[in-house]
């Protein structure tokens, strides 16, 4: 099964994997290690996260890392090592100033914290890479995350997961998994929506994709592999708190491949992927009890202090005052003081926690609330499901409703703060002053890159400081793999998580637009997948073509990018006039890997856009539409008749429709094209295609009226542009069969 | 490779394993986190306690009664402050507090170390009618605690200097004087008494079993904590009755034992039947019941009882079908101190997923889930406090708080946070 099945198992493939003596080793078996990440690269709590790394935000009135700590310690970790990125000093000192956890502390639960900066680190996948490189790691660890909130007992996970090492030295990681329902909260609140397809009666990942609701297919393309699993179970109901009970070989598997850059979606998807090869088997581990929540965005903060404030995270809750120097007591309405804070009589504080020494004025509702220490809270204020930390002012008769506001924020009098605000470090806003609820204000003093932004008056009021935080403008956005455009990272900065304002189309199931499936996907498997009203039932009907469908899948995405790459190579290529050469690769190609004529349309397809478009780019002289259409098909010679007998593949009206559809389709997937010039793009190709005889008017006006071209909007808008042109095949045509009839 | 392979959480049994290698401040400290995150809970808390005093004691620095007094009341206030629902580490505190009082005031007046220490053994076990009978079962925690003492005992005393390993005494044990060391060497004499109390307060209650348990007897047990498993195993030695086992978890894990499978195969090997009742069936069978038994968590002053919450529903059925409800629970539990406030309102609220899982969905998101981890018994609904002094009364309470607690830790709060 596996090329590297040694004695060592997989260590002997990790490269830079130092092999520590056996004594040294055999000590540190009972020593449990874990590794916190306490940089996830991400800006996902900016504007907060500006001044403060997210693991040091509050939750409760906690910094997260404290329960991240506390989880490791209750387990009985024993050294931890931090890795921090941006702002390490701010956690080293954190750490280092805590009564409980400064290396000079005896009251230390850990043997040792140990920091580690890498000074050029850009993700998740460089940190392990260094760990790999510094043989740390003496035997089992758990990596986890500086966000996390949990109260799990790991002791059988890791009894379970030393148990399946001893049997297989290539079981090499075992992921923590918490099992809810569809309609939970903590998964209404997350964006990514990881699909964890398992063995059930091994706990055996055997698939990983992700999913988040920007993306233009609303599915996931099985690995044909799987059907030869007995069973197998597809799970989107798990809550993935990044809790990972680890080997060292984890660490050598990272060095292995250099790009990695996210534990999940490049790592544990490549590792899956590519079983076979590195032969090394990951689990999950489902909990039905407890607790174990990473607070990662802010709809996941507020989700996080929530379950807090419901005692869901018992016993890291503040009346059991798990921090040194908490203070909190439980009072009769089932809020949560800590000392000194006081109460007019006449304000009613709900279900809500407050710091010490805050003062609450007369008046005041507070409800499922968390208000730190320090604060003042004026006179009839009301505050709702809102988390205000540290020293803020509040003026009289504000109201705050389900917002963040950050340390020494001061809010004037008679303010509106609306649902979803998000209030960053020592702003302050004016007397009177209404913030706009929609979309709901992100403020702040600091811009994106660190300085001070100037104070808009229209937003802060008279006396106020800070103004709307907008995120860098993302310039190299085409390149990520997000595509179309739209980064779900988008969808995290917010505190509600909402579609509401983005239009997206539900429909799309069956769609072929997006430039994912052109680039990566193969029309076949798909179209037999899923059909729009069954996508139920395919999972069983898939299994029956399982066995011919499983070597030609993998097959055909790299028939795609590599007849794509043939062939645009070839329309650029300067030195020569000739076609022949690619065509006589790509049928190569074709043979090779058995491909569809439907896969060969859309490659070829692809391939001319491609030119075309380029072609219109100013570095190639930016040409007019017509021209570079005309440029791409002509140029050389024999495209024409490669497109005609290859790429359309015959004379009927079906296949010249198809490749028109084919052609719409690539258009929608190049970057960096907007809708009207695409459209007038595939405007001209057809016109070019029709005046050198490949498409007829039939195949063209059959296009036109094919349902597939228009199903969504940006389809719809490219289409549009083509009207003319078959208004003006159609008078052709009536002008014909006229000239006909008057024959 | 054994003790990895019992798990890496922290537990009691870890803790007082480690006593020796850590400094008294770590020690504390990972007794306080065990009993904040619940890892320790229940009648553990007692002897954990008493453990950590007894560390105290033995090894911080202290020059004269006051310090001393002074730490152990640190200690103990950081211990009850991280376990507010668990009285009786309070008691704990108290006793000892009491202990070093006593055992002072008898350095000044008497030097004679053997009367002192018989006064002791009066004191701890008081005027109790009944004989002690000898321990049946040592439980292990206590075999090695009393190890463990019994050589901090050495190292600290000059009194036996042959005993001593070489370079194991210090110049500071040396430099203090005589009766500190004396002082010293009484305390922890009587803390282990009290901690031979604790362990030793289950089978002596369960000797008083055959007394409370008639032939043919249908006895209801509300989710039976040790104490009273093995006050049933010994009734089961001797009686022929029947047992209904109240309080089943309603949510029963894949795979796991049922519950209290260990208990049910003990008792039907003595020839008694068990009855398991499902959650809240039990007021239909209080009918049939001919007395009811439950462990307390502690016993205030009143005579209220604390409990493991839902042992309250099994207390007010025997109540209205006027049956006969016994608590068992050592003197150790015994509070003077009536309960508080918050109780009155409810009590310390425990993890809100034991009642409704995380992983319940919608209801999460709807419902505020207060789990009340205890329930506060009114004393009027108990009729037999079975110690392990003997049966006791009401009326007897303040004979037997009179005995174990001073006059000053009565009034002693100890509910000043970290001081």
């Amino acid at each position: 099964m596996s090329v590297k099945q040694g004695p060592k198992g997989g260590a002997a493939a990790g490269k830079s994997k130092k092999m520590a003596t056996p004594g040294a080793q055999e000590k540190r078996e009972d020593v449990l290690q874990a590794v916190i990440l306490a940089d996830s690269f991400q800006d996902r709590f900016r504007p907060f996260s500006l001044a403060k790394p997210r693991c040091l935000l509050p939750i409760a009135n906690v910094p997260a890392i404290e329960y991240t700590l506390e989880f490791l310690a209750a387990n009985g970790v024993q050294e931890v090592f931090i890795y921090c990125g941006a702002h390490s000093e701010a956690i080293e000192t954190y750490v280092h100033d805590s009564q409980r956890y400064s290396s000079r502390s005896i009251i230390n639960p850990f043997s040792s914290i140990e920091f580690i900066r890498v000074s050029d680190a850009t993700s998740v996948g460089d940190f392990l890479r260094d760990l790999d490189k510094r043989g740390l790691i003496g035997g089992d660890f758990i990596l986890v995350h500086g966000d996390l909130v949990a109260n799990i007992e790991l002791d059988g996970a890791l009894a379970k997961h030393r148990a399946r090492r001893e049997a297989n030295r290539d079981a090499c990681m075992t992921m923590v998994l918490l099992q809810v329902p569809q309609e939970h909260r903590a998964l209404k609140s997350r964006v990514i929506t990881p699909e964890f397809i398992i063995e059930p009666s091994t706990g055996r990942c055997l698939q990983y994709e992700e999913r988040h609701p920007l993306q233009s297919d609303h599915y996931t393309v099985l690995d044909p592999a799987l059907f030869k699993y007995p069973e197998f179970e597809i799970h989107e109901d798990l809550i993935d708190c990044g809790i990972d009970i680890c080997t060292p070989e984890v660490l050598a598997l990272w060095s292995e491949s250099f790009d990695y850059e996210l534990p999940r979606k490049n790592f544990l998807h490549g590792v899956l992927k590519d079983w076979e090869l590195n032969g090394k088997l990951i689990y999950t581990e489902i909990m039905e009890t407890g607790y174990a929540v990473r607070a990662n965005s802010l709809a996941m903060y507020e989700c996080v202090s929530r379950d807090v404030l419901g005692r869901w995270t018992f016993p890291y809750v503040p009346e059991t005052n798990f921090v040194h120097g908490m203070s909190y007591k439980r009072v009769r309405d089932g809020s949560r003081l800590e000392d000194g804070v006081s109460i007019s009589r006449e304000a009613k504080v709900t279900g809500s926690v407050i710091g010490r020494s805050t003062e609450v004025g007369v008046g005041a509702t507070i409800s499922r609330s968390v208000i730190g220490s320090r604060c003042k809270i004026g006179k009839n204020v009301r505050i709702e499901n809102s988390y205000i930390w540290d020293d803020t002012v509040i003026g009289d008769d504000s109201w705050v409703i389900r917002s963040i506001l950050a340390e020494s924020v001061e809010i004037g009098k008679d303010c509106r703060i609306p649902e979803g605000s998000l209030i960053s470090y020592k702003v302050r806003i004016g007397d009177g002053q209404l913030l706009p609820p929609n979309p709901a204000p992100r403020l702040s003093l600091l811009q994106h890159d660190g300085s001070l932004a100037e104070t808009d008056s229209s937003i802060v009021g008279q006396g106020g400081a800070g103004a709307l935080y907008e995120g860098p403008i993302e310039e190299d956005d085409d390149e990520s793999e997000d595509g179309d455009g739209t980064d779900p990272a988008a969808l995290q900065n917010s505190l509600i998580f909402s579609l509401a304002h983005l239009n997206l189309s539900a429909s799309s199931i069956s769609t072929l637009a997006s430039h994912d499936e052109f680039d990566s996907d193969h029309e076949e498997s798909e179209s037999r997948l899923l059909r729009p009203d069954s996508s139920g039932a395919s999972r069983s009907r898939l299994s029956s073509f399982a066995s011919d469908d499983s070597a030609a899948a993998s097959s055909l995405d790299a028939f795609h990018s590599d007849a794509v790459h043939g062939l645009v190579d070839a329309l650029r290529a300067d030195d020569s006039v000739d076609f022949d050469s690619a065509k006589l690769e790509f049928m190569g190609l074709r043979l090779a890997n058995n491909a569809s004529d439907s896969s060969m349309r859309r490659a070829i397809a692809v391939a001319f856009v491609r030119r075309s478009s380029e072609l219109l780019g100013a570095e190639n002289g930016g040409l007019e539409p017509t021209k570079a259409a005309e440029e791409a098909f002509t140029s050389k010679r024999g495209a024409v008749r490669f497109i005609k007998e290859v790429g359309v593949g015959g004379d009927d009206t079906s296949r010249q429709s198809e490749f028109a559809l084919a052609l719409q389709k690539a258009l929608l997937a190049v970057k960096g094209l907007e809708a009207t010039r695409a459209g007038a793009l595939l405007a001209a190709m057809l016109q070019q295609l029709y005046s050198l005889d490949v498409l007829e008017e039939e195949g063209i006006l059959a296009w036109w009226g094919d349902k597939r071209a228009a199903e969504n909007d940006s389809l719809a808008k490219i289409k549009e542009k083509c009207r003319v042109l078959v208004e003006w095949l159609e008078n052709a045509d009536e002008e014909e069969s006229d000239e006909e009839d008057s024959d | 490779m054994a003790p990895s392979q019992a798990g890496y959480a922290p537990s009691l049994d870890k803790l007082l394993k480690s006593l020796k290698n850590h400094p008294l401040e770590a020690s504390i400290d990972a007794l306080i986190f065990l009993l904040t995150r619940r890892q320790v809970h229940g009648d553990d808390c007692a002897i954990a306690t008493a453990h950590i005093l007894l560390q105290v004691v033995a090894r911080s620095k202290w020059n004269d009664v006051d310090q001393l007094l002074a730490r152990v009341q640190k200690a103990g206030s950081r211990l009850v402050y991280a376990a507010p629902d668990e009285p009786v580490i309070g008691n704990i505190v108290r006793r000892v507090l009491g202990l070093i009082r006593d055992e002072a005031s008898e350095e000044r007046n008497a030097d004679d170390l053997s009367e002192s220490a018989s006064d002791i053994q009066t004191l701890t076990t008081s005027s109790s009618p009944p004989p002690r009978p000898p321990p049946l079962v040592r439980s292990t925690t206590a075999g090695g605690s009393m190890s463990v003492s019994k050589s901090m005992f050495n190292l600290l005393s000059v009194a036996d200097p042959a005993d001593l390993p070489t370079g194991a005494s210090t110049p500071v044990s040396q430099a203090q004087p005589a009766s500190i060391q004396a002082l010293r060497s009484e305390v922890i004499d009587g803390i282990e008494e009290i901690m031979d109390e604790i362990s030793q307060a289950d089978d002596q209650i369960a000797s008083f079993a055959e007394i409370q348990i008639n032939p043919g007897d249908y006895v209801l047990v509300y989710r039976p904590s040790k104490t009273v498993e093995k006050f049933l195993v010994k009734a089961a030695s001797k009686r022929r009755f029947t047992v209904f086992i109240a309080g089943l978890e309603p949510h029963k894990k894949q795979g796991a034992e049922a519950p209290y499978a260990a208990l049910r195969k003990k008792l039907n090997a003595a020839g008694v039947n068990t009855v398991n009742l499902a959650s809240n069936g039990l007021t239909a069978y209080m009918a049939r019941v001919s007395k009811v038994v439950i462990s307390a968590k502690a016993v205030y002053q009143n005579g209220g009882l604390l409990v493991d919450s839902g042992s309250c529903i099994a207390v007010q059925a025997a109540e209205a079908y006027s049956k006969p409800v016994i608590v068992l629970c050592g003197v150790y539990k015994f509070c003077p101190q009536d309960p508080s406030e918050e109780l009155s309102w409810g009590g310390v609220k425990g993890n809100s997923s034991a009642e409704v899982s995380y992983a319940e969905g919608a209801e999460v998101d709807e419902l505020e889930v207060e789990n009340t981890v205890t329930d506060y018994v009114r004393p009027e609904h108990v009729d037999i406090y079975l110690t392990n002094l003997g049966p006791q009364t009401l009326h007897h309470f303040a004979g037997i708080l009179a005995d174990h607690y001073k006059p000053e830790e009565m009034l002693l709060s100890l509910q000043l946070g970290e001081a």
